[in-house]
């Protein structure tokens, strides 16, 4: 079992969220089954302080939870420096059976923990609270997530043997071994490179329409196409390596730490770009999210065409 | 209107306040709430102001559910349609008169010429302008009961309540502060008084006395 600092931290965090979240649980079952905004009983009195309580509670887990996948990378990061062949968090995420189910499923907690908070801020805002139920339910749907997750993370920081060789990213991400990840690493990269462009072109034609729906989907297609453009094309002109595919490295302190930036960037853009499709915002709100989502999805996506853009001048060659 | 259908407030697990309580008010009505201490008087100001959530039941002003609105509506409620006067005044002694009296308004963020505005209205109208800049841990007790009066008023509510207002004053300044109430209703403010003070029973400008005891109500006297 690996037990550095970071790691101890997320365990220790891990098992309030379990205290807290179970306790939220019990809670938001008790709401969806018995809250009834019309009544005056006792019972509904209870329910209401308990709903605001329980609320609370939920807000500053999945707060935690949303910054602390930062610090998730980080840790993966570190820990690639005792474990031999790990290079970066990619070995260390493949050094057991659970890294990389892990890892997915931190990706899609953190967009349903976010846009939780995002229902809730809504829901507060509204005097009747009109989200109250669907905020109680979206969370025990998560609660069952989050639960998976904390499981997973335990189970893999447990299983993790620091006397075992482990791959490194360049075999884990290799182009020539015909895995799934081989294949999507090997897609044209005209293909690719279109639906990149064509897709954030459609986002901003359904900003400029201001179809919240169509604008949504976009995000969520972007999300996809950027992660995939960024493994299998954008991130071999950051490493100048037209054999390096991994998303990891980017992280590390030879590459500025730029991976930071592009993950965040694509991150905020893609999240509130997706939200304004799940929940309706008064025009102004709406306002808002449709331009924090645009400034951010153009942020990564000139960031990210920086790369190719500076090498091709610089060296009059693609890789 | 202020109507409090089936209202009980239990504190803790058994200590009932109110009991099934149905009362309502009319605009513009000045209501006596009589009783001892313990009766329930401060608990139904509470409940209207929205102060307190009943345990039971249900208040509603203008038609509106005050007891169903989360707290941060509640706030806004109160900052727009109440003004509590309490027994002890819940002034900052360390602030001035004419700051606490500006307080309530700090959420509005109006601008300087309307906050003044507002300042000198109630100032005046309660006699206490020329004491504006003095701290008010240096005020005696009337002018401490003025200020609290002026910051109740001072954005214009529609319905007054006052928590035994009389309970730290001499017999003069207690009639003084009857003239205000006279003065408020005359402004057809709705006035509810929860006091065991007598001075207020024989009043012939208050519409009604609500007798409680023991958290329910024990009899009306229609007044006038």
């Amino acid at each position: 079992m690996l037990l550095t600092p970071e790691v101890l931290t997320i365990n220790i965090l891990n098992l309030l969220f379990l205290i807290f979240a179970s306790i939220a649980f019990y809670y938001s079952v008790k709401i969806v089954l018995k809250y009834d905004f019309n009544a005056t009983t006792t019972l509904q009195y209870n329910l209401e302080k308990q709903s605001y309580l329980v609320a609370i509670i939920i807000k500053f887990i999945f707060y935690i939870k949303v910054l602390l996948f930062i610090f998730f990378i980080f840790t993966l990061d570190n820990i690639s420096n005792i474990l031999p062949g790990a290079m970066c968090g990619a070995g260390v995420v493949n050094a057991t059976e659970y890294g990389n189910y892990l890892l997915i499923l931190k990706i899609i907690n953190l967009y349903i923990f976010a846009y939780w908070l995002v229902l809730n801020s809504e829901d507060m805002k509204s005097e009747k609270q009109i989200y109250l139920k669907l905020k109680f339910k979206v969370y025990i749907f998560a609660y069952f997530l989050l639960m998976l997750e904390i499981g997973l993370e335990s189970m893999m920081f447990f299983s993790i043997d620091t006397k075992s060789v482990v791959d490194c990213c360049g075999s884990i991400f290799s182009t020539t071994d015909g895995t799934y990840m081989a294949q999507l690493l090997n897609i044209d990269p005209a293909i690719l490179l279109s639906s990149f462009y064509a897709v954030f072109a459609f986002i901003i034609i359904a900003y400029i329409l201001k179809n919240r729906y169509l604008f949504s989907l976009m995000n969520l297609l972007f999300a996809i196409v950027a992660l995939v453009s960024l493994i299998a094309f954008f991130g071999t002109y950051i490493y100048e390596l037209p054999t390096h595919h991994c998303p990891f490295c980017l992280l590390q302190k030879d590459y500025n730490y730029v991976g930071y930036f592009l993950y965040i960037f694509l991150f905020i853009g893609t999240f509130y770009g997706i939200v304004l499709g799940l929940i309706s915002f008064n025009k102004e709100d709406e306002n808002v999210k449709y331009k924090i989502s645009l400034l951010f999805t153009t942020l990564y996506m000139f960031f990210v065409s920086y790369y190719p853009l500076s090498y091709y001048i610089k060296n009059g060659v693609w890789l | 209107m202020i109507k409090l259908q089936h209202v009980s407030k239990i504190y803790g697990k058994d200590i009932v306040a109110l009991d099934d309580i149905d009362l309502s008010f009319n605009e513009g009505e000045l209501v006596i709430l009589k009783g001892v201490s313990g009766s329930g008087k401060s608990t139904i100001l509470s409940l209207i102001a929205g102060l307190l959530k009943p345990t039971s039941g249900d208040v509603l002003v203008d038609n509106k559910h005050i007891s169903k609105l989360p707290d941060h509506f509640c706030s806004q409620y109160r900052r727009d349609n109440i003004g509590f006067i309490f027994q002890k005044y819940n002034l900052i002694p360390t602030l001035s008169v004419k700051d606490n009296i500006l307080l309530p308004l700090v959420p509005l963020n109006l601008d300087e010429d309307d906050l003044y505005a507002k300042l000198e209205a109630v100032t005046q109208m309660f006699s206490i302008e020329h004491k504006k800049e003095i701290t008010v841990k240096n005020l005696s007790g009337g002018e401490q009961q003025r200020t609290a009066i002026a910051r109740a008023n001072v954005n214009n509510p529609k319905i007054i309540l006052a928590d035994e207002p009389t309970a730290n004053l001499d017999e003069k300044l207690s009639k003084e502060f009857i003239q205000i109430l006279k003065e408020l209703k005359s402004l057809k403010k709705t006035i509810i008084v929860a006091t065991h003070d007598p001075l207020f029973f024989d009043l012939d400008f208050v519409d009604r006395i609500v007798e409680i005891h023991n958290g329910k109500l024990d009899r009306k006297v229609a007044c006038s």
